[in-house]
């Protein structure tokens, strides 16, 4: 029992100093962008390998994600003869839920671990304390360019995203439930749903610094050589998965608190 | 130029220098060597800033890094270059970019300038027309090759060269030690660690030995030779270059 309870102990503390130790790094990363002096060169690399390098990928999750909600509400639709209702139902599970959170996890497992890998190496193979002797700040050199690409990409690529989401939902639905594109466009538009398209932009850039931070504090202490890049690798998407869902939830409450 | 007082470090419980005090001038070239895992490598990052000392300190030239501001210790190490044991390359730069990158961020120098010196000193280390490969297409003499030229073309004041010849044949050991002898100011301070006191002695003026965690001998590889140490015998004797902690303590029963 007392094993347990310390064993216990020992995780719960790790965990704090965990926490601790990423909202530190994000107030820090927070002050490297005041005032701004961080390389053009390498920003434009990151929102280059960030953003255009991801968006394949994140119109396939989209549209698939799409199919699946009118696959998975079809039947009940059809039963129910409520065909009128899938352009808004697809539209409002889509674009501020399901569209955000999936692109997000998504990116985490694409961008975020690459991110964590490519940062890690440079502190293993000695990179990191390169730039620090040229007198470079790796905080401003590496961390902020990083941080400010994944927040305005993942808000671009969810709003890129909902909309082939969307595209998917509508082709499957005239596959499916007989109903024309025209019909299925005018209903997302009579749904009104541009609150939910702005939340999920809003989802899409808290996503985007969560994973950005995640990643970055994760490949910034990274130790013991190449064995010790794969566990923060993965330490690293495990994060960045918790604090989507984690932000997905405030964000939930504070929107319906203000509703 | 660089002066350690009573500087100690552990890492995990274990003590890897303790007391150490050490005083480098201007236009010297010294080598700092050791058996592997004495603590070489992290006694220069101590000296450049880029760890902390658990206890001492360390100023360089009048100016204690523990004292200094973020800003400060930054301004501070413009006056170091280093030459990385694992070369250090930035993977995601050309060769030229690399040799390039010090000259670029410290922003006094026309684009055309930048362009010509690194021509130049990639000529002198034998590797021009690279500038366009990326360091993995490099072999390993190559590479260090170009962290030399990165090094020094800055030509900072203090050069650090972390085992330069690590993992090299001996025919490009050679010729990375002439290259450093080529490239040394006679203003500048340079350390070399390294196991191949062989091809350092025609560069350092002295050397500095580290041993069980402390300074063990300061001199000439001729006091070294000359000492009926046996430690320093066997090290600095020819037979065993490169000898492990293993190799040293058993020396240590030679009488």
């Amino acid at each position: 029992m007392t094993q347990m309870l310390t064993v216990m102990g020992a995780r719960i503390i790790e965990i704090l100093q965990l926490i601790g130790g990423i909202a530190l790094f994000f107030l820090r990363t927070l002050r490297a962008l005041v005032p701004p002096k961080y390389d053009a060169r390498e920003t434009w690399r990151a929102f280059y390998k960030v953003g255009v390098q991801s968006y394949t990928i994140v119109i396939l999750t989209a549209m698939f994600t799409g199919a699946i909600m009118v696959i998975q509400a079809g039947g009940t639709i059809q039963a129910s003869r409520a065909t009128s209702f899938v352009g808004w139902a697809a539209g409002f599970t889509v674009l501020s839920e399901i569209g955000p959170v999936l692109i997000g996890l998504m990116f985490s497992g694409r961008v975020g671990a690459n991110n964590t890998a490519e940062l890690g190496t440079m502190v293993v193979t000695e990179q990191v304390d390169a730039l620090r002797t040229l007198a470079i700040d790796p905080m401003n050199y590496l961390a902020v360019p990083r941080f400010i690409a994944m927040i305005v990409m993942l808000f671009l690529l969810v709003a890129l995203g909902d909309l082939f989401a969307l595209l998917g939902g509508a082709i499957t639905s005239h596959v499916m439930l007989d109903i024309s594109y025209s019909v299925f466009v005018s209903q997302v538009i009579d749904a009104q749903l541009l609150d939910e398209y702005i939340l999920g932009l809003i989802k899409g850039s808290l996503f985007g610094m969560s994973i950005a931070i995640v990643s970055c504090y994760f490949g910034f202490t990274v130790r013991g050589g190449a064995p010790g890049v794969g566990r923060a690798v993965n330490n690293s998407v495990v994060a960045s998965a918790i604090g989507i869902l984690a932000i997905d939830l405030l964000v939930g409450i504070i929107h319906h608190a203000v509703r | 130029m660089i002066v350690a007082k009573g500087v100690g470090k552990s890492f995990g419980g274990e003590r890897i220098l303790s007391g150490v005090d050490l005083t480098f001038h201007e236009g010297e070239v010294v080598g700092i060597v050791g058996p592997g895992g004495v603590g070489k490598s992290l006694l220069m990052k101590i000296l450049c800033g880029l760890v902390e000392p658990d206890e001492g300190e360390v100023t360089v030239f009048g100016r204690s890094w523990a004292d200094l501001s973020v800003t400060e210790r930054a301004k501070l190490r413009e006056r170091f270059g280093m030459l990385f044991q694992n070369y250090a390359l930035f993977d995601f730069m050309t060769v030229g970019e690399n040799v390039a990158f010090p000259l670029v961020q410290r922003g006094d120098m026309s684009a055309q300038d930048v362009q010509e010196r690194v021509v130049e000193r990639l000529t002198q280390v034998e590797l021009s027309g690279v500038n366009h490969l990326y360091s993995r297409e490099l072999s390993g003499g190559m590479k260090k090759r170009v962290a030399l030229a990165r090094a020094t073309i800055g030509e900072a004041p203090i050069i650090i060269y972390d085992d330069p010849t690590a993992g090299l044949d001996p025919v490009t050991s050679s010729k990375i030690f002439n290259l450093i002898s080529d490239l040394q100011r006679p203003d500048s301070l340079s350390l070399i660690t390294s196991h191949d006191i062989e091809r350092m002695m025609p560069v350092c003026q002295r050397y500095i030995m580290l041993y069980q965690g402390g300074v063990y001998f300061r001199g000439t590889a001729q006091e070294a030779k000359q000492s009926q140490d046996p430690v320093l015998r066997v090290f600095f004797g020819g037979d065993a270059v490169d000898v492990g902690r293993r190799t040293m303590a058993g020396a240590e029963g030679i009488s």
